[in-house]
């Protein structure tokens, strides 16, 4: 925030100078060229033959020193901007990392079959944010071919939210009654909240529509009476305002884009699942992570120049520092060998002493050398190296 | 707020850049028209020193002066105008900035999601998907916030560039000479070679040779060596198969023209060689890759569970693997245990168990599984069946 607050401060000072010398030369510019026009007038008034009066002399040459004058000071102040402006250059670098880059490699996503798979998981993304049109010309541009069993399902998709978007939940009912089983097991709100829409678009008709908007209700929304009654209640409270309209009732929030925005996003969190899709795209997921984990990144690589250390990271194996990404984006297990502090991997694997006590086979190892039976190191328990079992997490 | 101040540098930079650029051709056009109406000025004053004064000469001047004040007048309000206009959309990107530390989760995410479209804007432009990026940042309404309008007009030049016209990118280079000259730019000096090239390659060696003389006259230091390559050029035929005359000749050398100019364009605006949007895809899968179990082993399991949290793991989608492969995994010096069917934690509320074949779940997923199944467990990976009973504890620390 203070970033941003630092560089706006300076953005403003031009600005407002800007503004101030666009003021200062109109009107400047606009007093000599009045005044010059005013000479030009008197001296056309004088019989054409006749020579200036040394007095209509002075005049004008005073007149010109001053346009001279005004013009100096107007380049000068504009130029004297020049210090504002870069101010405002070097506020940016100051508080915003120049060298984002630092710590990325160039090459990864480099060659063109990396290209090609970067741009199809780019792909994938639009189609599951239903931006059906903008997956469409990347892959012309990009010369990808799209897989028609993968886009069929979302084109499916694409219909229903393009005809939400033109406010008519007809067919998105319609993906919702075929798939009812699924939705209420998984408790979505999907069918409740489209027959409420239709519901209020009924409502909005007016007076002349009452019979049928109660109608409505009670074909379909008397069914969800047990886990929408508060809902439900609102809906029925429309009806005492209908003569004179929702807007300006108590109940002219039904009447905000918001309801179809949220449509929009419950349909769609609901036709992931459905096709066994992550709710989020897996890109978006990542470059969440990426901007998480930057900052931290680009610290410790600044802070290892700064020492002379940065030789220690490769930028190979593994990342310098733990990033923490919150639970919900913690897919897999991680074994960390509390003895070694090493992460286990495929040569180096989780092994269950015979007490439960679990350490790396590297720490294993190294204990049991040379030794006949060797103690674990939490518990008393004495053992042989032989008896430990590998564990798969 | 962190990822602010790392990331958004060129969103800010770039229209600074475009600012400082207004700011220079503002005061050139000013100083210029001030020009104008002092030599008007002089004028006058010469009229003014000889000894019979006209009053229809001097009102003739004094007409003029008004004109080309009137002119300073217009131009002056043009250019600052165009000043503001830069400097508005400085204020806008810092607006929109400042809307992420905004409390609410809802708007926040929103924020995020346009952030990702703001980056892939980017990525295709610097990519050359230009229908794409236009698209996008239409239907996301970010025209603002995208450097779209930067890449547009580098759009042509590389066309021209591409079609082996060099008038486009010189005109380019001309409009920027002071600032590549600060960058030590060579551009220019590699167009006119190219030029060079192409008449001796349609056998135009005198035009050649004028053109030599009215361009490479004024060579730097470093350059010697290439000129002395072109002008020897002069004596072979264009099928010459002796390196670097070559190397010289080849088509490639446009190709390599295109390149460049790319690379100039992002130092002109101080814009990394690398877009925001692969950098944070790198930071991101690295953060996100875990050493073992290995994710595409894990892979195929976890189609079968779409319900489990682990099959939304990025880096386990197909291409996003591939992808990470060269990556460094993410650090973790505290074991972190989720069970491989429920996608819980494992802690001391759902304690980590270990079938008799070593694989590990949590307690509940387990106890569940063995009521479904009169005691018995079977394991989702290795499809062994185990009574309950011999499922056994795991002390991790």
């Amino acid at each position: 925030m203070d970033s941003c607050l630092g560089v706006e401060r300076e953005v403003d000072k031009v600005l407002s100078k800007f503004n101030g010398i666009n003021e200062n030369a109109n009107q400047v510019l606009q007093h000599i060229s009045g005044q010059v026009d005013n000479l030009k007038q008197e001296f056309e008034s004088i019989p054409s033959e006749n020579e200036l009066t040394l007095q209509q002399v002075t005049l004008l040459k005073q007149t010109l020193n001053q346009v001279v004058e005004t013009l100096k000071r107007l380049t000068g102040d504009h130029r004297d901007l020049h210090s504002s402006v870069s101010k405002v250059g070097k506020a940016i670098d100051r508080h915003f990392t120049v060298d984002f880059a630092a710590c990325s490699r160039e090459d990864v996503f480099n060659g063109s079959d990396n290209e090609r798979l970067l741009n199809q998981v780019i792909c994938q993304h639009f189609y599951q944010q239903g931006m059906l049109d903008i997956a469409e010309h990347l892959a012309e541009e990009a010369g990808l071919t799209l897989e028609e069993e993968k886009t069929e399902p979302f084109s499916d998709i694409n219909k229903i939210l393009e005809s939400l978007k033109k406010r008519d939940v007809t067919i998105a009912l319609e993906w919702a009654e075929e798939h009812k089983v699924f939705l209420a097991r998984h408790k979505s709100s999907l069918i409740f909240k489209l027959h409420q829409l239709r519901f209020i678009q009924l409502i909005e008709k007016g007076i002349t529509h009452q019979a049928e908007a109660m109608q409505y209700a009670r074909t379909f929304l008397t069914q969800y009476v047990d886990s929408y009654e508060k809902e439900i209640q609102n809906l029925m409270g429309t009806f005492l305002y209908l003569p004179q309209g929702l807007s300006g009732s108590p109940y002219a929030h039904y009447l905000t884009p918001t309801l179809w925005a949220e449509i929009n996003e419950i349909f769609m969190h609901d036709a992931c699942r459905f096709l066994g899709l992550s709710i989020d795209s897996p890109l978006s997921i990542c470059i969440n992570a990426g901007c998480t984990a930057l900052p931290a990144l680009l610290n410790i690589k600044y802070v290892m120049q700064q020492r002379q250390v940065s030789s220690m990271w490769n930028g190979k194996d593994e990342l310098p520092i733990e990033i923490d990404l919150g639970p919900p984006h913690q897919y897999h297990s991680v074994f960390a060998c509390p003895i070694l502090r090493q992460q286990s991997s495929e040569q180096n694997p989780p092994m269950r002493l015979v007490c439960g006590h679990v350490i790396s086979r590297d720490a294993l190892n190294k204990l049991g050398h040379n030794v006949h039976k060797l103690k674990c190191p939490y518990c008393p328990v004495e053992q042989n190296a032989s008896e430990a079992v590998e564990l798969k997490f | 707020m962190a990822d602010i101040k790392a990331l958004e540098h060129p969103t800010l930079k770039v229209p600074y850049e475009l600012l400082n650029k207004k700011f220079r051709s503002a005061q050139k056009q000013i100083d210029r028209e001030v020009a104008h109406v002092t030599s008007a000025v002089s004028e006058l004053e010469r009229g003014l020193l000889s000894n019979s004064i006209q009053a229809t000469d001097i009102t003739k001047l004094l007409g003029g002066m008004v004109q080309k004040l009137q002119v300073l007048k217009r131009k002056a309000e043009e250019s600052i105008t165009e000043e503001l206009q830069v400097g508005l959309v400085c204020k806008r990107r810092l607006e929109h900035l400042k809307e992420h530390a905004s409390g609410n989760v809802g708007a926040v995410s929103q924020w995020r999601r346009r952030r990702l479209d703001r980056m892939l804007v980017e990525y295709f432009l610097r990519r050359g998907y230009y229908g794409a990026a236009t698209r996008l940042a239409h239907t996301s309404d970010l025209k603002d916030l995208t450097n779209i309008d930067v890449f547009l007009v580098s759009r042509e030049v590389e066309q021209s560039l591409a079609d082996h016209d060099t008038s486009k990118c010189l005109a380019w280079c001309h409009d920027n000479r002071s600032k590549l000259r600060k960058l030590k730019s060579n551009m220019e000096f590699n167009l006119r070679v190219q030029e060079f090239i192409e008449l001796v390659r349609s056998d135009k060696k005198l035009e050649a040779v004028k053109h030599a003389r009215k361009y490479f006259s004024t060579y730097e230091d470093n350059q010697l060596e290439e000129i002395q390559h072109c002008m020897a050029l002069l004596a072979f035929s264009p099928d010459i198969q002796i390196s670097p005359y070559k190397e010289l000749l080849e088509l490639k050398r446009w190709d390599r023209l295109v390149e460049q100019f790319r690379q100039e364009n992002y130092r002109l605006f101080q814009m990394a060689s690398q877009s925001v949007f692969t950098v944070a895809l790198q930071a991101g899968l690295s953060a996100l890759k875990t050493p073992y179990p290995f994710h595409i082993k894990t892979l195929i399991f976890l189609y079968k569970f779409k319900e489990s949290k682990s099959s939304n793991c990025p880096v386990c989608q197909e291409w996003l693997n591939i992808l990470a492969t060269p990556l460094p995994y993410a650090h973790c010096s505290q074991s972190r245990l989720v069970c491989a069917m429920s996608g819980e934690p494992l802690n001391e509320n759902n304690q980590p168990m270990v079938l008799p074949n070593g694989y590990v779940y949590g307690e509940q997923a387990l106890l569940q599984m063995a009521a479904e199944n009169n005691g018995q467990i079977i394991c989702p990976r290795t499809k062994d069946i185990f009574p309950y009973k011999k499922v056994e504890k795991v002390f991790v620390m």
